[in-house]
């Protein structure tokens, strides 16, 4: 019959052979007999014993393999996701790079045909002579592409990796 | 006799005993929180069943990982294969392991030698 913890067997064995013990008088034979039984019990637990400890140590090991297995996983995925976010934030920067060259030059042709259509007459009228002042203001023009692109770019990449972090955070909090 | 079957968890081994074929299988992972309360049907059953088993009992276990006391549990099973089979009835353990797991063909190995049942050792794919 399978009893109500697992060394029950064991512990009604012992309390067996305690019983055995407060009896005043018993004969050689059932000395013997008791004694044999306890010897027995007693070899049995010993198997028992050495067989759980072994089978436990060696599942310990099995453990520990599994865990140092999962460790290195993490790892190379932890290299992974590193290798994944570079990739990202490269083709990030180089989508925003693009993104900014074209603004920045629909605004340098803006600025030239306004500067072409309305201020070169004004200037042509304040300076009649003096066609300097108007290349000048197209060379200022031409000097603040650079700068106008870096800025933009600049910008666009900071409003792009805020909007990365909200996105990641919320995600986050959207885990289970 | 009723079958035992009990599905398994995360943490308890799935448990398929059949009485009328005689094919007793445990299979998938053993750490419950509380092994008595898990196993103690188990053994019940095997009681009941020692005396009404066919004339070929095959056990078939396949454990991915268990704890201490199931072990102890899983040595409790194998003392009642060990009555039918003094009863003279025809027992075999099969012991599966996934091929690379060592730990699991060595214990099938030493449940094999402390129970005195005959033991086929059978190696899984891992897939």
């Amino acid at each position: 019959m399978a009893k109500q913890s697992i060394y029950q067997s064991e512990i009604e064995n012992l309390e067996e052979s305690k019983n055995f013990l407060k009896k005043s008088d018993y004969s050689k034979l059932e000395l013997q007999m008791e004694f044999k039984k306890l010897v027995e019990n007693y070899e049995e637990l010993i198997d028992q014993v050495k067989i759980i400890t072994k089978i436990s140590d060696r599942l310990q090991k099995k453990l520990n393999k599994t865990n140092i297995a999962l460790e290195d996983s993490n790892i190379k995925l932890a290299d992974l996701n590193d290798q994944l976010n570079e990739t990202i934030d490269q083709l990030t920067e180089a989508k925003i790079g693009r993104k900014a060259a074209t603004i920045v030059m629909i605004v340098a042709i803006a600025l030239f045909i306004v500067s072409e259509a309305f201020i070169e007459p004004i200037i042509d009228n304040m300076f009649p002579n003096n066609f300097l002042v108007g290349l000048g203001l197209k060379l200022v023009v031409a000097i603040l592409i650079k700068p106008g692109e870096d800025f933009t770019n600049k910008y666009m990449l900071k409003k792009a990796r805020k909007e990365q972090l909200r996105e990641s955070q919320l995600s986050h909090n959207n885990k289970p | 006799m009723d079958n035992l079957k009990i599905e398994g968890t995360k943490q308890t081994p799935e448990i398929d005993f059949n009485s009328s074929t005689g094919i007793l299988s445990i299979s998938g992972r053993s750490i419950p929180e509380n092994t008595f309360e898990f196993f103690n049907p188990v053994l019940l059953w095997l009681d009941e069943f020692s005396s009404i088993a066919p004339e070929k009992v095959i056990a078939k276990i396949n454990l991915e990982y268990f704890n201490t006391s199931s072990s102890k549990y899983i040595l409790e099973i194998l003392k009642r294969l060990r009555i039918i089979l003094k009863d003279g009835k025809d027992i075999l353990v099969e012991w599966y392991y996934e091929e690379d797991d060592e730990e699991m063909m060595e214990t099938g190995e030493d449940y094999e030698d402390v129970s005195g049942l005959p033991f086929e050792i059978i190696s899984i794919d891992d897939e």
